[in-house]
């Protein structure tokens, strides 16, 4: 195998059995990592399958010529997220790249959302990634270096509908890398966010509404959005040629690369001797014209990305 | 009492025995409001309980002519935000305005941070918004009416050193209100976010060195009272905010800082797609707007004046 890009570095990815995740740790592996695939090989909604996709992800990339180990513990569990990053240290020896990848949905509409709906997405997504990230910070401390890559979603960054459990944990993930960006950068440590698009089992599941219109031009966006792209993504900003890029929010969708803009005050009023409730509402027209729209994330991107 | 921009609601307001939702349920309830004065009286960081604060707020709201009722229970807890929403029903007849304000703090560096620290954060100010959203949601959809209003914060806006647990829940609520808001707003339901700084035990608790020395931080508290964020969500829960939706508005002292969503700001395109290499090579282009990683202070290093 040529020298790649991720040559002599340890990624553990976690969700990697199936979609994005398997294609992120397919790609990285090519390009010289040695990786630990993580995948408890559960259902869209996070039920028991029995299924190791895991394992035939490793086996795709040992036959390529690449190292991997699969990794069968819960991100939700304190104890398995520690265990994973072990298991990294145990075989390759450290551990450079975290990739927090792993995700489950439970859309419904908030009124019929149930407090185990709730709790299940934000167990995988938002404990999952803190915990994961958590175990592998005392070793990127000793080793000063890392580098941790989050998925967020535009579902949280725009919302959208039917998913206020997935869109809340998907940003909090933007807070927690926010701040492991300020607080791990003297030990040379990453942490970006990415806002993936890929045509997955994931995405697969979302009930398509709509004219038949829409419903077609759904279907060439999804076509123009293979898994690959956010792997892609991924692969850079894992590399030391991305070593400038920390704290930032950036999409992947087909052949786009979508740079984010972080949340920031675009106007300050300033009423010296205090405000009332009364005379801020006749400043309202002050802020008006700058507040952002609300808009469902598909608003933003109509075209396809092909 | 004279006609407030509040009159004939009915409010709650989690963790309002002390600080900025003690001012919240005040001022609401200067401006007509009948209010649900919830709080479990908990330490900053411990499970200790106290029915005082609550109890107190509520004094002094009845004082000088106001309609409240304290509720002691968790907002952490299912059945107890049903309670407290039960509470505003049975006792005033209807709920207009939820106020999601509870929060605590385990601030720790991240490599020290205990699995409880993370859960515990997580569980009074992500899953206290997410119980007393569900129990007051079915009441805003049959009346066709409802504002929230939850407290973000800069720590998760800009990320904040020691806060990892807070930043996360509190960035967390962003992606919960716009996904609100757009489910609700055929309903005519509000869902919007406040910022907020001001003097209160929990700022109080952070240490001063942060904030350049501990003279400067008693001095720069000062000139936040509590006061100006409860301006802010009293005006945001009247009508005269009818068109304020899915917003993040902060407030510190007598500033009101208005803030913009994350949106894509610069794309690249490659015909037949990206290899980790190419992307390497046209990553350049971005560079000139990556968002500068800083603190929260950064945007308002001067005093609140």
């Amino acid at each position: 195998m040529a020298e790649g890009m991720l040559q002599g570095k340890v990624a553990l990815i976690t969700g990697s059995g199936r979609g994005i995740g398997r294609s992120m740790a397919i790609l990285m592996a090519s390009r010289g990592a040695s990786v630990v695939v993580n995948d408890v090989g559960a259902g869209l909604h996070g039920e028991t399958t029995g299924e190791t996709p895991a394992q035939e992800v490793v086996d795709t990339i040992k036959k390529a010529g690449g190292n991997a180990v699969a990794n069968y513990d819960s991100v939700s569990d304190w104890d398995g997220a520690h265990r994973m990053v072990k298991q990294a240290v145990d075989a390759f020896g450290k551990i450079d790249i975290v990739v927090n990848n792993a995700g489950i949905l439970r859309d419904v509409m908030f009124h019929k959302m149930t407090p185990e709906e709730f709790d299940a997405v934000t167990k995988v997504h938002l404990f999952g990634s803190i915990y994961v990230s958590r175990a592998a910070a005392p070793e990127f401390r000793k080793q000063e270096s890392g580098c941790y890559i989050h998925m967020t979603s535009v579902s949280g960054l725009f919302g959208n509908i039917g998913q206020v459990n997935y869109g809340a944990a998907k940003t909090g993930i933007v807070g927690l890398s926010n701040t492991l960006a300020q607080e791990l950068a003297k030990y040379n440590v990453r942490s970006n966010c990415i806002s993936p698009s890929g045509n997955t089992r994931m995405t697969q599941s979302v009930p398509v509404r709509g004219t038949e219109e829409e419903k077609k031009a759904r279907e060439k966006k999804m076509a123009a959005t293979p898994p690959e792209s956010p792997g892609i993504l991924a692969t850079f900003l894992a590399s030391d040629l991305a070593k400038d890029i920390n704290g930032q929010v950036i999409g992947a969708r087909g052949s786009e690369i979508q740079l984010y803009s972080h949340s920031r005050p675009v106007r300050f009023l300033n009423h010296k001797g205090g405000w009332t409730p009364e005379l801020l509402a006749e400043s309202l027209p002050k802020l008006a014209p700058l507040f952002s729209p609300v808009v469902p994330s598909k608003a933003w991107a109509s075209w396809a990305p092909d | 009492m004279a006609e407030g921009m509040l009159q004939g609601k009915v409010a709650v307001v989690t963790g309002a025995g002390r600080g900025i939702g003690r001012a919240i349920a005040i001022m609401m309830a200067s401006r007509g409001a009948s209010v649900v004065v919830n709080d479990v009286g908990a330490g900053l960081s411990d499970q200790s309980t106290d029915q005082t604060p609550a109890q107190e707020v509520v004094d002094t709201i009845k004082k000088a002519g106001g309609q409240a009722v304290a509720a002691y229970d968790s907002v952490a807890d299912w059945d107890g935000a049903h309670r407290i929403i039960k509470s505003a029903l049975d006792n005033f007849g209807r709920i207009d305005i939820l106020v999601n304000n509870a929060g605590i703090l385990r601030d720790k560096m991240f490599h020290h941070m205990t699995k409880d620290d993370i859960d515990s954060v997580l569980k009074v100010h992500l899953y206290g918004a997410f119980n007393m959203c569900r129990a007051t949601v079915e009441h805003f959809r049959k009346q066709e009416s409802g504002v929230f209003l939850h407290m973000t914060s800069r720590s998760g806006i800009y990320g904040n050193v020691g806060q990892a647990n807070y930043a996360a829940a509190k960035l967390a609520l962003v992606g919960f209100s716009n996904s609100l808001q757009l489910e609700m707003e055929r309903f005519n339901v509000r869902s919007n976010l406040i910022s907020p700084s001001a003097n209160t035990r929990m700022t109080q608790s952070v240490p001063s060195a942060n904030y350049g020395g501990a003279e400067a931080h008693a001095a720069r508290l000062a000139a936040m009272p509590p006061e100006g964020v409860a301006v802010l969500a009293t005006m945001l829960a009247s009508d005269a905010a009818s068109a304020v939706r899915g917003q993040i508005i902060g407030a510190r002292g007598n500033d009101i800082i208005l803030y913009n969503h994350p949106r894509p700001v610069r794309i690249l395109h490659r015909d037949g797609g990206w290899t980790p290499e190419s992307l390497a090579e046209a990553m350049p282009v971005m560079s000139s707007m990556y968002t500068r990683i800083a603190p929260g202070s950064d945007p308002m290093k001067w005093g609140a004046n």
